[in-house]
């Protein structure tokens, strides 16, 4: 179990899904949570920064496990869920504050595995439990969700397909985002010309060449 | 003025005299208020050469410039006096409404002094005080005093047969059990012939930028909800949720840390008390956390217990019955005494018995005498009244001082610092001795909070810790609860006192006022005749290592973090702040003040 912890978690942080200490990763055995530990980096997990607490109910480990174990709780019980990701990626965070209900990829990819990204609001992003009510729904019918503003959260079978749709949204919101800024892009050079971009001389004569 | 009052009510039991003072607010501004006011108070007037029992000692109740204004957590204040069981310098922290009362009735600081000649209790309110004779009261637990002299919107702290028998772990607590704990301040206001304290009053300190202060308590109450423990773990056990954490760091101090884990640990657990005998959650006065337990076992109900109570009752008594447990608690509570002294002192008997050096019955194990033998300790009777003279006199008396598990006198909270390096400088260097309270590495040593540092290594330790000392000392001193700082820092406190007084404050700011209360407290202690060596740990620490649990194998490193310490503090090998150090700290004059008086 700390391999696939290990593995994932140093993934979404070097493909730079998340930031040195943020996110948090699950897995669900039977009643209990396997959870990351409160403030733990996912790029350098140890045995100490998993940590094993109940589905329905607290115990002492509840000190340790990570802030986001409300949100994880209420998806675990009303989706089909064995594994959760919560990261903050940051294009897909950034787009999410420019969108009003959902992110719709443009990518043929994206597309084909998402179709849209719901985009939700709350006041308290954090730990939340109006975040939890909402994301325990909205899981029932997406595989992943995006809280405005905070980061997106997934779910699988197994961490590889909760990551993987992590992985595949910033993708899309990638693509968008530079797709979006080549056309800008495009549209000030049709609007003046190479020129107006360029700083070489002759730069429109280059397309004599 | 913002933020506090500028008053200070005097009352001289001996002469039955009462005045109200002006206190300087740049005095405030300096030290705070609450522990930092009381730190100021004593070394500027209690002689160092008295018995702390002695009418010159004074009791200084002080509120901090939260205390009584509705921020998280703001309704703690402190209580500073001569400590009877230490000898060193000492403030009680309490979450009892009796801080903000006193805040209402007007004042920064209530500073009692004398000794009456028969039993009294004393009344506070916005025109002064009144001192009332006790007769009636004195004999009388805590509750049963407190509840006949309670009216609706008052606030009454009392001692109870402990402090009245000048217990030198004695306590001074209101009707629930929310006390001054430690260090015997029971036995100060025992001595002072004063059996209890009454405050009202509906004066509020004002706020000097409320729109301001309304937002940073908007941002802390979210950062409160965002943390597990303020929001999730501590609400639901209380901090007894600490216990099978502990036992599973190798920590949790057994058979009077002989031992580093309690192989019946989830009998005593904070699932336990949930499950069993919690009745209803509660809170100090403006917490949005309620560590409070209320509690109930087949015979009585009460509060409590906490983590360190458990450990001190149970697990360091090897007793694992928590029914005992609980109301050994309750009992400690409404006799008025110290429960973590009161167990280890305890604890070091049976050690003593152990080792054939004491004659008893008790033994590790041994539930069916714990609520006797805490009994005849608050009325000291036979053992009992070796006992209350706590573990450091009653180790010495049988010639085995290392069978005490204490720093200066104070006996030892919950955490064996065999697994915790910088725990272990923590009680060496704490100015009232082995206390988890005074900058406790809990956070970063078990718990990552604000991050998870190697619990092992001794290196870097004292950076961190000094750090701590510090906003431990700001904490107490402006009104509010350690727990909140597992949810917000020194940025969230200097926001709040600069928008409730007016001041301007940032981090660092607080920080040096924090540094110059340790220091000044030092420099108390120094006066007193403390000195380096005093900073040192029981030999068991030092040399013997845990033999099984998540601690095996490991001894504290003390020597070499103890060096650090000093020499990150700026002051000399000997532990001495230096004159440099005391002129930074804007403390030259008030030094040189007592080094003439």
């Amino acid at each position: 179990m700390l391999d696939q912890f290990q593995r994932f978690g140093s993934d979404l942080f070097y493909r730079g899904l998340t930031s040195s200490h943020g996110g948090n990763m699950s897995v669900r055995m039977g009643d209990r949570i396997i959870i990351t530990r409160t403030g733990s980096m996912l790029a350098h997990l140890t045995e100490n920064d998993l940590i094993e607490i109940g589905l329905h109910e607290d115990d002492s480990n509840i000190m340790l496990a990570s802030s986001e174990l409300v949100v994880h709780r209420a998806i675990y019980l009303n989706t089909s869920a064995l594994a959760i990701v919560h990261v903050h990626p940051p294009f897909a965070v950034a787009l999410s504050m420019c969108v009003e209900d959902a992110i719709i990829p443009m990518d043929s990819e994206g597309s084909y595995l998402f179709r849209k990204v719901p985009v939700l609001h709350a006041e308290t992003t954090v730990g939340s439990k109006e975040v939890a009510k909402i994301a325990a729904q909205v899981l029932r019918e997406y595989k992943i969700f995006m809280l405005r503003g905070h980061g997106c959260f997934s779910i699988g079978p197994v961490l590889e397909e909760a990551y993987q749709w992590c992985s595949s949204l910033e993708e899309s919101c990638k693509i968008g985002y530079y797709t979006h800024t080549l056309r800008a892009a495009q549209a000030a050079i049709s609007q003046r010309g190479l020129g107006g971009l360029e700083y070489r001389k002759h730069a429109d004569d280059y397309q004599e060449w | 003025m913002y933020g506090w009052t500028g008053k200070m009510l005097r009352v001289d039991l001996g002469m039955r005299s009462t005045k109200v003072e002006q206190i300087d607010e740049e005095i405030l501004s300096l030290f705070l208020g609450g522990r930092g006011l009381g730190a100021y108070l004593v070394y500027t007037e209690v002689d160092p050469d008295i018995a702390p029992l002695d009418p010159e000692n004074i009791l200084a109740f002080c509120a901090g410039a939260m205390t009584g204004i509705r921020v998280p957590t703001g309704g703690r204040a402190s209580m500073s006096t001569l400590s009877p069981l230490t000898g060193t310098i000492f403030d009680g922290n309490s979450g009892s409404q009796f801080g903000v009362r006193l805040k209402w009735a007007g004042y920064d600081a209530l500073v009692i002094s004398g000794r009456a000649d028969t039993p009294v209790w004393l009344e506070v309110d916005e025109e002064g005080a009144q001192i009332h004779p006790a007769d009636d009261l004195w004999g009388l637990e805590i509750p049963e005093a407190v509840g006949q002299l309670k009216p609706p919107n008052s606030a009454v702290v009392s001692i109870g047969p402990a402090g009245e028998n000048r217990v030198l772990f004695a306590s001074i607590a209101d009707e629930s059990g929310r006390c001054y704990g430690r260090g015997g301040v029971g036995a100060v206001m025992g001595a002072k012939n004063l059996k209890a304290i009454r405050a009202s009053g509906k004066a509020r300190a004002a706020i000097a930028d409320q729109e301001i202060a309304d937002f940073v308590k908007y941002e802390a109450g979210k950062m409160v909800k965002a943390s597990p423990r303020t929001s999730q773990g501590l609400p639901e056990f209380g901090t007894s949720v600490l216990v099978n954490l502990m036992n599973w760091y190798g920590v949790l101090p057994t058979n009077n840390f002989q031992i580093g884990e309690f192989e019946q640990s989830e009998k005593i657990s904070g699932e336990r008390l949930r499950d069993e005998f919690l009745t209803k959650r509660s809170a100090c006065w403006s917490c949005p956390i309620g560590c409070k337990r209320i509690t109930k076992t087949k015979k009585e109900k009460g509060e409590g217990p906490e983590y360190e109570s458990i450990y001190a009752l149970g697990s360091s008594l090897g007793i694992d019955d928590f029914e005992i447990i609980i109301e050994a608690n309750y009992l400690c509570n409404r006799l008025g005494m110290d429960t973590i002294s009161c167990g280890a002192t305890i604890a070091c008997a049976m050690e003593l018995v152990q080792r054939g050096a004491l004659d008893s019955e008790l033994a590790f194990g041994r539930a069916d005498l714990l609520l006797d033998t805490v009994k005849d300790i608050a009325y000291r009777r036979g053992m009992g009244d070796q006992l209350a003279e706590g573990s450091k006199r009653l180790s010495a008396r049988y010639d085995m001082p290392e069978t005490s598990m204490q720093v200066k006198g104070l006996e030892m909270p919950a955490y064996d610092p065999r697994g915790m390096q910088g725990q272990g400088l923590l009680y060496a260097t704490s100015n009232r001795g082995a206390c988890h309270l005074r900058g406790n590495m809990l956070g970063p040593e078990l718990l990552g909070a604000p991050k998870m540092l190697d619990r092992h290594t001794p290196s870097g330790k004292a950076g961190i810790l000094i750090v701590l000392q510090h906003t431990n000392a700001v904490i107490d001193s402006i009104g509010m609860c350690k727990f909140v700082n597992f949810a917000i820092g020194d940025d969230f406190f200097a926001r709040l006192m600069t928008s409730i007084t007016g001041r301007e404050y940032e981090a660092q700011d607080l920080q040096l006022a924090g540094e110059r209360i340790w220091n000044l407290e030092r420099l108390y202690n120094l006066r007193v005749g403390f000195t380096h060596e005093d900073d040192t740990l029981p030999p068991r620490f030092l040399d013997e290592p845990l033999k099984e649990g998540g601690s095996a194998g490991h001894v504290v490193h003390l020597a070499e973090m103890l060096a650090d310490y000093y020499r990150f503090r700026g002051w000399t090998e000997d532990g001495v702040p230096t004159p440099r150090k005391i002129a930074e700290l804007g403390l030259a004059e008030l030094a040189k003040e007592q080094s003439h008086a």
